[in-house]
């Protein structure tokens, strides 16, 4: 059987055809930039550009396409994001399943520039009495950030009603939807989001170097760096003129236009990918639960096709050797997630991960249960 | 005539709805004015301006007559 690859919450590694056919005639065919130039190849860029941001935006349930901010990755536009948006004195709450990549802004900033911050517990998290989340509310609270999905756990995190809660509370509601993006589970209009970050290379099937921050409306904040935007050139500083001025430096044009032909493929091809993504996580999250030597993590959670265990007496490094040894990709360790493991109780063992999508079949789960199983 | 834009996003949004509305329009490069625009703006006939201003009422833009 060949390499089996249960790595896709770090990186999707099969992408659609239609994804590499659009990274091959951008690079072929177009190979300019958008927005650096007037002559017909490149306005052919900026158009696809547009294109593109129209495509994400769509997707993210946001009319104003002007209002999606690409950038190499998720974290890039968390940082832009967060950055921008806090002053000293505010108050920020978050999820303790967030990824570092929204922890560490936030907790750079409170060690730099004043700002708090206040970790949502799990069972304040997931409980309906949404009366609890108050004792996390100051008056100077500003945004909550609340993760689509667990990159750990795989468990579905936000959900509409505490965005709608802590809206009506008078604060933003922030999304990292690194995790579960392309599972198309989230309409920022229906959904309360007012800000959402999102990578490209994961399960919206790009490849590495795209991301983007999608706003309800037009957000102005300073931008995370400065350079060239490609319009009003005569300024010494960007212009506040948006999507350009938090755009500076070259597009990964190519990587985006990947993007979109990847989001393409998942909206024309949804309901197989769910269907086919719901039956192979059910077998493997029932198979890993019989085990008698394992400890799976969260398992009766709504989730993506993502799942966090241990094996008893094993750590997590030992047991992703074992599998690597039989060509199993899963990745062990604190995965950028301290406060979820802390959470879960695992930070001195560390975890295994696996993770998967719609091109992993059956027989691959069953080779892995048994190799989980002769661990023991 | 020359429709310039703040944002090089609607550029080509108004490409779009020009289209859709057949007023014949072309993507060139923006007029050297006072002032730095994005860099490229639609060239449209005279005798369309009252459409664009239809078309277009939700976008930002300024028109240059040359």
């Amino acid at each position: 059987m060949p390499l089996i690859y249960f790595d896709n919450a770090a990186t999707s590694r099969i992408k659609p055809e239609p994804v590499y056919t659009a990274l091959n005639f951008y690079l072929r065919e177009i190979g300019t930039s958008p927005g650096r130039g007037s002559y017909k190849l490149s306005v052919q860029a900026s158009r696809m550009l547009y294109q593109s941001r129209k495509t994400v935006a769509d997707f993210f349930g946001i009319s104003d396409s002007s209002c999606v901010y690409f950038s190499k990755s998720s974290t890039e536009s968390i940082n832009l994001f967060f950055y921008g948006f806090l002053s000293e004195g505010d108050h920020v709450i978050l999820s303790c399943y967030e990824h570092n990549a929204v922890l560490r802004p936030i907790h750079n900033l409170s060690v730099n520039r004043g700002i708090k911050y206040s970790v949502l517990k799990d069972e304040d998290l997931y409980s309906q009495d949404l009366s609890r989340l108050d004792k996390y509310i100051s008056p100077n609270t500003k945004v909550v950030a609340i993760t689509l999905a667990s990159n750990l756990t795989g468990q579905l995190v936000y959900r509409k009603e505490l965005g709608v809660y802590f809206k009506s509370k008078g604060i933003s509601v922030f999304v990292d939807a690194s995790q579960g993006a392309g599972k198309h589970l989230i309409n920022m209009s229906k959904d309360s989001v007012d800000y959402l970050a999102f990578t490209g290379h994961k399960d919206l099937m790009g490849i590495p170097g795209s991301g983007g921050l999608c706003c309800l409306s037009e957000l102005k904040v300073p931008p995370l760096i400065q350079g060239g935007t490609g319009v009003f050139g005569d300024l010494y500083m960007n212009p506040e003129v948006y999507p350009e001025a938090y755009e500076a430096g070259t597009l990964n044009m190519p990587a985006i236009w990947a993007l979109k032909a990847g989001i393409g493929y998942i909206r024309e091809n949804e309901e197989e990918i769910r269907a086919k993504e719901k039956q192979l996580t059910k077998l493997l999250v029932e198979g890993l639960t019989a085990l008698p030597n394992t400890i799976v993590y969260n398992a009766a959670k709504p989730r993506v096709p993502t799942i966090c265990f241990n094996v008893r007496r094993k750590k997590s490094n030992e047991v992703v050797q074992i599998l690597d040894r039989n060509d199993i990709c899963v990745r062990g360790g604190i995965h950028c997630a301290i406060l979820a493991h802390q959470a879960l109780n695992t930070v001195q063992s560390g975890a295994v991960r696996a993770s998967l999508d719609y091109n992993n079949t059956p027989e691959e789960i069953n080779k892995f249960l048994s190799c989980i199983k002769e661990i023991g | 005539m020359y429709v310039i834009f703040y944002k090089t996003n609607n550029v080509f949004l108004a490409e779009e709805i020009l289209n859709k509305n057949r007023i014949t329009c072309e993507i060139v490069p923006t007029p050297v004015l006072d002032k730095a625009y994005c860099g490229v703006c639609l060239n449209i006939s005279k005798a369309d301006k009252s459409g664009i201003f239809n078309s277009l009422k939700n976008i930002e833009f300024k028109v240059v007559e040359e």
